[in-house]
């Protein structure tokens, strides 16, 4: 063996999850595992109304009852926004824990606990809730018309009250350049529309919280979160109790995709029943209410794009309306990333960006995979396509030229968080996975003909890596973490970072594996809570790795200096002679000092040693902020199918190029690639959420049974799903590395429609592209 | 509604129950044996999160009242391994990575434990078509697929 | 609604005898019968009104599980799980539509709890074993305390969610007539996912003498208030020569035959748009499995 071999590397490796045998034997907990002596189960009441004042509710019969009975007359009416990434002058604030009035079909009024699920649900039968009924808007034109019924009259922003006018939520507009004289350079002006509907998170576990009140007056909360400081914090501020006094405990998370970025609704109605109730009270979600929590904000884009014959971009405007529903769950800084993903894509020249965003009385909208990303990205890239198919330029050529690469800007959260790429996986993957796909052989759709034609598509895409940047902008973003070295050379992690299943806690522990060459099965991920771990933003913008890593690193090293300072002391050596080099056969690593190896002592001795003299542990703990917001990049050559009697789309073959830089675990980022390709293919061709136009209520009642997700039926052969990644490396990144979870995912649809137009000839510009959709296209050209 | 008497089997260990007629088997097992594995993904039958294996079979027990239940001899995924020893199967989700959350998990490998009971030579096709009742939101199932796959092929080793 | 619990109360009766079972429903008001579950707990679940004050399981009683195949026919018992029927040999040989209906329903969970009479006594227009009942000729056995009487698959269903029994009787035989000689069968659904219900689905069986159809029967499903015979199509294929033009022909008229509506999963048009189609793949399947050429 060379001795660049006997090195102790497991970053990229593949290793097994630290959770697996928790998770395939059924012992991990999860928020609705949870049971607690004496505890009560809550439940919610919805309203049946889109819109509706609540005149009364009579508690009485249900009280009779036995149940513990919540309504707005209990509640501190302190108005929040359920979402805090962004800082708080650049969050609008419009709900309470329960409303004075029902804004959407299912918003919840009143909750009870009781000693089963059953007698809650008998209890909720016996609320009498008197409703004035208020006409409601469904659409965001029917809600900006003059005379629309008004869901709010005022909100807060920041400290500010501000009035609503015509629903509008928020106004973002953005612009940079000349616009108007880019498009005057342009010798082809482009403009289409496209449109992106709702759709839902369904994450396996439902959202909900189990609180338990404790002798000493403060509350313990077990809750799905995608970070348990948000959670403590507006709990604090609902429930007017110290921080201390309140203490949310980290679990796994049964999938997330986003929907409990923000604290989810029914967490401070748990909060505020168990301390009603004066006993722990554990309330899940049914399915059919997490339907009615928070969907994927829906998007239509009107797109205007000029380009020089050369084959460039002059200038771009993009016009943005959302329709968010009845609360904000931080649409603000959704316009602004919206922008952001629109600006990065390519350099356009000038650019403009139009964004408004308008209260429905529908189910609020939150982040869902991409923030924005899959959305704005399909209407860009399908657009990309069009151009080039109608200017005779190869896509893949006209996309590797005007791509924002290395040393190009990029907004990785919205305007106010900007930093420069420094690695790029663009070139390579669109280079290497057109040859993998045999991109020039592809032949125009005018050249398909028969039942079944198969069309080949590209698109590309991005996120960005954590919110992090060199100034401070709208987004908190850091993280904090403790690290300590026990006395047997084992290490504890101690973290408040969330890992919603891709692995992020794996990567924290090799991380810290690999610089302190102490094995894998040594580290320790400890169970923490608020209590005990410094504030984390968040596991969100595709941050875990990149920012949760980096601090994690910058936590370790702090650590390994104290280490080696010890070590140095022990074996007369200045530390910066010392090195250390996993032994994993003995189980530890060991400190040499450098070329010397016979002078050697494992890290369990210094750490004893350490203590048995009262140096101290050998601990540190901090927070930390990336100064970056790398982009990490996918590309997609997708192959589809389609019958062009039934109008029925398959995807006989996909390859899912990444660039998350250095690759921490080969086998998690094939998890996220093909899991996003799964729900891409879902968003592209499945799933949709309607409402009826007269009532508000979803037309699948929030049942799975109508709601369809694509199925491992539904997934090409194994063979044909190919996964490659670039050779890049991040070098603001730990050990190179950015992230991947929402780039995995940026674009699929406009992949997907480009197969499409390329097996039919038909642009689809609106999702989902249903069998009904594409049939009915296909007849109309028949005609 | 009078509560009745129910004997269930669960993981061999036998249960003497008092169970109001409308009571769900998932829950039961969750809230009262405390065998919090089986998960509630939809309640109607549609995700598979819930699935449970009488008679080496797959159930919902999302579905069944736990009074229709009772004398059923009933494995959950809490019953799968022997002690720390993981059954092929349950290692192969963990070596594939074939987990992500973790929470369509315990569903999942009871469906394909079924699965390799029936057919212990399965190709893809096979298992894609017996995994469509089981939804899992985060790996895209191309791991799930090569896991069964794997045990598959480490079962018929012996 | 509420699906994490039966928000619900009943009483909850279980007979180990067919007769005790009809008793059951001479007696008692408003008595449900359960057998896989896999509809009338969902249902129950999410808040369809349905009149309960006993939900009397059948799944105890003995006489009513195993299909039976003999000389005359296929004789299924009410208790027999999708599962259990999918993998008969004898249902498999001689009533390959129903096997296909019955692989491509819901998942193998849901298939090893529910039975071929459920499926049936739901009565949803849906109903995916419905087209293979109809078109095998199915006789279904309806059984009060004092007699019986057999119904025709296809004078079953009167409605969507009802069907001819009354509230004193079971389902306690389906049985499905031994198919004549030269005789194919085959079964179509288009689903938006494969674990599915019904866009739309398509059965038909024939038989033939030569390149002649002797006999026909279609039925489709999702397309009217109950699972459709179209009674007057198969009667006009009869004596036909069998040929694409033919098949074209049939799904033109079967299109023009349906009643859709729009529903969560499609629409009234897709299922127009689609039902021809439908039509003529599973006249040509039987046809090639009635051991004719195309």
């Amino acid at each position: 063996m060379s001795e660049q071999e006997t090195v102790y590397k497991i970053i990229g490796k593949a290793t097994p999850r630290i959770d697996g045998p928790a998770k395939v034997t059924g012992k991990m907990q999860y928020t609705s595992d949870i049971m607690l002596p004496g505890m009560l189960y809550g439940m919610v009441l919805r309203s049946p109304h889109a819109h509706a004042e609540i005149i009364s509710i009579d508690t009485a019969e249900a009280e009779a009852l036995g149940a513990v009975c919540l309504t707005y007359a209990d509640i501190n009416p302190i108005v929040y926004n359920e979402r805090s990434v962004s800082i708080p002058a650049a969050t609008y604030r419009d709900r309470t824990v329960l409303p004075a009035k029902a804004r959407h079909f299912g918003e919840p009024i009143a909750a009870v606990a009781a000693a089963s699920e059953e007698l809650a649900y008998q209890a909720l039968q016996l609320l009498k809730v008197e409703y004035k009924v208020l006409p409601a808007v469904f659409t965001p034109q029917e809600a900006m018309a003059d005379g629309a019924p008004q869901l709010y009259e005022q909100i807060w922003l920041g400290e500010e009250k501000v009035a609503v006018k015509n629903n509008i939520g928020v106004i973002r507009n953005i612009e940079e350049g000349d616009v108007e004289a880019g498009f005057a350079a342009a010798d082809r002006i482009f403009e289409h529309t496209f449109e992106l509907g709702r759709v839902y998170h369904d994450q396996l576990e439902t959202k909900g919280a189990v609180c338990a009140p404790e002798a000493d007056g403060s509350l313990t909360v077990w809750c799905t979160a995608q970070s348990i400081h948000a959670n403590r914090q507006l709990l604090g501020r609902v429930l007017g109790l110290p921080l201390s006094k309140i203490n949310v405990k980290k679990l796994p998370l049964g999938g997330a995709f986003g929907s409990s970025i923000q604290v989810n609704t029914v967490t401070p109605i748990c909060a505020c029943l168990a301390l009603k109730a004066g006993r722990p009270v554990k309330l899940i979600s049914s399915r059919e209410e997490d339907f009615y929590s928070h969907q994927k904000y829906p998007s239509v884009f009107e797109v205007k794009l000029g380009v020089a014959g050369e084959g460039r971009f002059t200038a771009a405007q993009v016009k943005c309306l959302v329709d968010f529903g009845a609360h904000q769950v931080q649409p603000l800084p959704y316009m602004g990333c919206v922008a952001g993903w629109f600006a990065s894509l390519y350099r356009y020249g000038p650019l403009r960006f139009l964004g408004t965003a308008v209260y429905t009385n529908k189910v609020p909208c939150c982040a869902m995979q991409g923030y924005g990303n899959p959305q704005i990205n399909f209407a860009i890239e399908s657009m990309v396509d069009i151009i080039c198919e109608e200017m005779g330029w190869d896509s893949v050529e006209f996309r590797l030229k005007n791509h924002r690469g290395v040393g190009d800007e990029f907004w990785g959260q919205g305007p106010t968080i900007r930093s420069i790429i420094k690695s790029c996986g663009v070139p390579e993957s669109l280079t290497k996975g057109g040859e993998i796909f045999a991109w020039k052989e592809r032949r125009p759709h005018t050249e398909k003909s028969g039942r079944y034609r198969k069309g080949i598509g590209v698109a590309r895409g991005f996120h960005t890596s954590g919110t992090g940047g060199p100034k401070e902008g709208e987004v908190i973003d850091y993280s904090s973490c403790m690290v300590k070295i026990n006395e047997d050379g084992s290490v504890d992690l101690i973290s408040a970072l969330m890992d919603h299943g891709g692995g992020t806690w794996d990567a924290m522990a090799k991380i810290v594996s690999q610089t302190l060459q102490v094995p894998m099965r040594m580290i320790g991920l400890s169970p923490t809570d608020t209590r005990n771990t410094g504030y984390d933003v968040c596991t969100h913008a595709t941050r875990g790795v990149y920012c949760g890593g980096a601090a994690v690193l910058y936590v370790t090293n702090k650590v390994k200096e104290k280490l080696l300072e010890y070590a140095g002391r022990i074996l007369f050596e200045h530390p910066a002679a010392l090195e250390i080099i996993c032994d994993e056969e003995l189980g530890q690593g060991v400190i040499f000092a450098k070329n010397y190896h016979q002078k050697s002592i494992t890290i369990g001795e210094v750490a004893k040693i350490a203590q048995i003299n009262s140096w101290g542990t050998i601990a540190y703990t901090d927070s930390y902020r990336q100064r970056n917001c790398p982009p990490c990049f996918t590309t997609h050559f997708l192959e589809v199918e389609v019958d062009t009697l039934t109008g029925e789309i398959t995807v006989p073959k996909a390859l899912l190029y990444g660039d998350c830089g250095t690759v921490i675990n080969p086998v998690l980022i094939d998890g996220q690639l093909i899991g996003s390709f799964n729900r891409g293919l879902g968003y592209t061709v499945y799933e949709s959420l309607d409402v009826d136009q007269k009532t508000g209520e979803l037309t699948n009642k929030g049942l799975l049974v109508d709601y369809k997700t694509p199925t491992a039926a539904e997934m090409p052969a194994a063979e044909n799903v190919l996964v490659h990644w670039t050779d890049t490396y991040e070098p603001s990144g730990p050990f190179g590395a950015k992230g991947i979870g929402e780039a995995a995912l940026a674009s699929v649809q406009a992949a997907l429609a480009n197969a499409v137009y390329n097996a039919i000839g038909i642009r689809f510009a609106k999702l989902p592209i249903t069998p009904e959709v594409v049939l009915a296209a296909l007849r109309a050209i028949d005609n | 509604m009078a509560k009745q008497e129910i004997k269930l089997t669960v993981n061999g260990k036998i249960y003497h129950l008092e169970v109001a007629p409308n009571e769900i088997l998932l829950n039961i097992l969750r809230d009262k044996l405390f065998l919090t594995g089986s998960k509630y993904g939809c309640g109607i039958g549609e995700c598979g999160a819930c699935t449970i294996l009488a008679g080496g079979r797959s159930y919902l027990s999302c579905l069944i009242p736990a009074v229709a239940a009772d004398g059923w001899e009933i494995t959950t995924i809490e019953g799968l391994a022997k002690g720390e020893e993981l059954t092929p199967l349950q290692q192969a989700f963990i070596d594939e990575g074939a987990i992500q959350c973790g929470f369509c998990t315990p569903g999942m490998v009871m469906t394909a434990t079924a699965l390799l009971n029936e057919n212990p030579d399965p190709d893809e096709e096979y298992i894609k078509d017996y995994l469509r009742g089981n939804h899992c939101r985060c790996t895209g199932y191309i791991a799930i697929v090569k896991a069964v796959q794997a045990a598959a092929e480490k079962q018929r080793q012996g | 609604m509420n699906t994490r619990i039966i928000p619900v109360n009943y009483n909850y009766l279980a007979p180990t005898t067919l007769a005790e079972a009809l008793t059951v429903l001479a007696d008692k008001p408003r008595v449900k019968i359960l057998a896989g579950g896999t509809d009338l707990i969902v249902k129950l679940k999410t808040g369809v009104d349905i009149p309960l004050e006993y939900l009397m399981d059948i799944k105890r009683i003995e006489e009513l599980k195993l299909p039976k195949y003999c000389q005359r026919g296929l004789f299924i018992g009410p208790l027999a799980t999708l599962s259990q029927l999918e993998k008969d040999p004898d249902l498999q040989k001689h009533y390959p539509a129903l096997a296909e209906a019955l692989r491509a329903m819901a998942a193998v969970s849901v298939r090893n709890m529910a039975t071929m009479a459920g499926n049936l006594c739901n009565a949803s227009p849906v109903a995916d074993t419905a087209g293979p009942a109809i078109c095998y000729g199915a006789q279904l056995k309806l059984e009060n305390i004092t007699n019986h009487r057999i119904i025709k698959a296809e004078d079953f269903f009167t409605g969507p969610q009802t069907n001819v029994m009354t509230p004193q009787e079971i389902l306690t035989e389906i049985f499905l007539p031994q198919p004549l000689a030269n005789c194919g069968g085959a079964f179509r659904k288009k689903t938006r996912v494969k674990a599915d219900i019904a866009k739309i689905s398509a059965t038909a069986v024939l038989a033939r003498e030569g390149n002649i159809i002797t006999h026909c029967r279609i039925a489709m499903g999702s397309i009217a208030a109950v699972p459709l015979f179209l009674g007057e199509l198969s009667a006009g294929l009869i004596g036909q020569e069998m040929s694409p033009d033919l098949r074209r022909e049939a799904g033109r008229k079967a299109a023009e035959t349906i009643k859709p509506i729009d529903d969560n999963r499609t629409t009234a048009g897709y299922r127009t748009a689609i039902a021809g189609l439908l039509v003529e793949e599973v006249l040509a399947a039987a046809w090639q499995r009635a051991g004719g050429e195309l």
